[in-house]
């Protein structure tokens, strides 16, 4: 059975690498080490990688264009694999500095396009934006958004504002111009100037930080949702990466109930929140929930507004990567194959 | 096929702390020697197919109350992805009892182990 792998990470051995794609005064900057935005403070404690990603270089997991190809798409039979930056990469938009962010950004584009592009033809790409600045965000999408292998653009859920806030426009504008979905993945949450991971402050530890990134995820939705966004960008396509499909059905019902009564608050919004969902957000399917009687999981999934917003994802090289060879067991070959890859294809028109 | 015991290793092969993985009948298959006690896993976590014998053996931490940490001498081996612990004498994860690694049964005769396969 064909697949494409929609959530693949891969970072820079060294950050040295972006120096190629940068002038001063960023230049400067990188090479005085400055690049990280200030850790979230929630390392995990038993490292982020599963263990067998190592190439035979020791370098880190994800590296490594040839050792990704043959580790993750020759051993597990993948057609074709979206990569995305580490969290740590999306979290740019977490600086305070928004000239600095853009210069990274533009760079860590350029860096992708020569080092995962050119080595295998399997890799398709997120663009990364810094958010700070979303007319520059824009631009950065037009000027990379047209290479064949940049499938989607990416931001993370850590930010300062939900995402259907007007502030953000241009980014959705830019996207659905050039028919680019925008996906959004979780855990650059609490660092620099984005918001504390939830909105009761910092978790004590990593699980409850891990546990709770879909808290981010959502408000992004329900504002997407209700300010109207599918509406001004009629043809634009949302992925929601790693956050699992469990959460979805439930808040889509209590946001329908709530829209019948208060439609008037927000009369843009012209059906139910739930049928925007089915037609403009995605889901990869990674972490996928694990209820211990297995049933459950095909009754969540029945629950779903559509059975086309499933995108398989594995989330190589990290630690809670779900294995294709077993994730789906017991599901219909018709689901199957729409998961690992009708829904993919049909989205991002490969 | 009737399980037997195969001749897996020189004792003095994997000494305490290593460990061997070995094709046996088609089977891979993990030797620990774990503080002199030799051990055999299927490489393969019963939870997502994952190279369960690539994981890390630990020291497993027991807790008498919310922030205390007691490090007992007892093992574990801690699955390579997604971390899934597992009691070294039974398989067993050591949140659920419901499901097992596989484990063979091992001899050591004249210097050589054997593993019931």
């Amino acid at each position: 059975m064909k697949k494409i792998d929609c959530d693949v990470h891969v970072r820079w051995k060294s950050a040295d690498e972006l120096a190629p794609y940068m002038e001063d005064p960023w230049l400067s900057l990188l090479k005085g080490g400055h690049i990280m935005y200030g850790h979230n403070g929630y390392p995990n404690p038993n490292g982020s990688y599963k263990l067998d990603s190592i190439p035979p270089d020791q370098s880190s997991p994800g590296t490594d264009p040839s050792f990704t190809a043959s580790d993750l798409l020759d051993q597990y039979e993948i057609n074709k694999a979206i990569l995305i930056g580490e969290s740590s990469h999306l979290a740019i938009s977490n600086l305070a500095n928004a000239d600095w962010a853009a210069a990274l950004a533009s760079a860590y584009n350029d860096w992708f396009v020569n080092r995962w592009f050119s080595a295998d033809k399997r890799f398709l790409g997120s663009i990364i934006v810094a958010t700070q600045d979303p007319k520059k965000a824009a631009e950065e999408i037009e000027r990379v958004g047209s290479h064949p292998q940049f499938v989607q653009v990416s931001v993370g859920s850590g930010s300062k504002m939900a995402y259907g806030n007007r502030f953000f426009e241009p980014i959705f504008e830019a996207a659905e111009k050039l028919n680019l979905p925008v996906a959004i993945h979780p855990f650059n949450d609490g660092a620099g100037i984005a918001n504390p991971p939830t909105s009761v402050g910092y978790p004590s530890h990593y699980i409850e930080f891990h546990t709770l990134a879909i808290n981010s995820i959502q408000a992004h939705l329900v504002s997407l949702v209700c300010e109207g966004t599918f509406e001004k960008f009629p043809n634009l396509k949302i992925v929601l990466i790693e956050a699992g499909i469990g959460w979805l059905p439930p808040l889509l019902w209590r946001l329908d109930k709530n829209w019948k009564g208060l439609r008037n608050e927000i009369p843009w919004v012209k059906k139910l929140p739930s049928e925007y969902a089915a037609k403009h957000v995605y889901l990869t399917t990674q972490p996928l929930d694990e209820p211990k009687n297995r049933k459950h999981i095909h009754q969540i999934i029945d629950m779903l507004p559509s059975k086309d917003m499933l995108l398989f994802s594995s989330d190589y090289p990290h630690w809670d990567f779900d294995n294709p060879f077993q994730v789906f067991k017991g599901f219909s070959s018709e689901l199957k194959s729409k998961i690992f890859y009708e829904n993919a294809a049909e989205l991002y028109g490969l | 096929m009737t399980a037997s015991y195969q001749p897996i290793a020189k004792v003095s092969e994997i000494r305490p702390g290593d460990r061997k993985i070995v094709t046996v009948k088609g089977k891979e298959i993990g030797i620990f020697n774990i503080k002199g006690t030799f051990h055999a896993f299927l490489n393969r976590c019963p939870h997502m197919g994952a190279p369960l014998c690539k994981g890390l053996i630990i020291e497993k931490i027991e807790s008498d109350a919310p922030g205390s940490f007691r490090f007992k001498s007892e093992m574990v081996l801690r699955c390579p992805w997604h971390r899934w612990e597992f009691d070294i004498a039974s398989g067993e994860p050591v949140f659920d009892p419901s499901i097992r690694a596989k484990k063979y049964e091992v001899k050591v005769k004249n210097g050589t182990l054997y593993c019931k396969v």
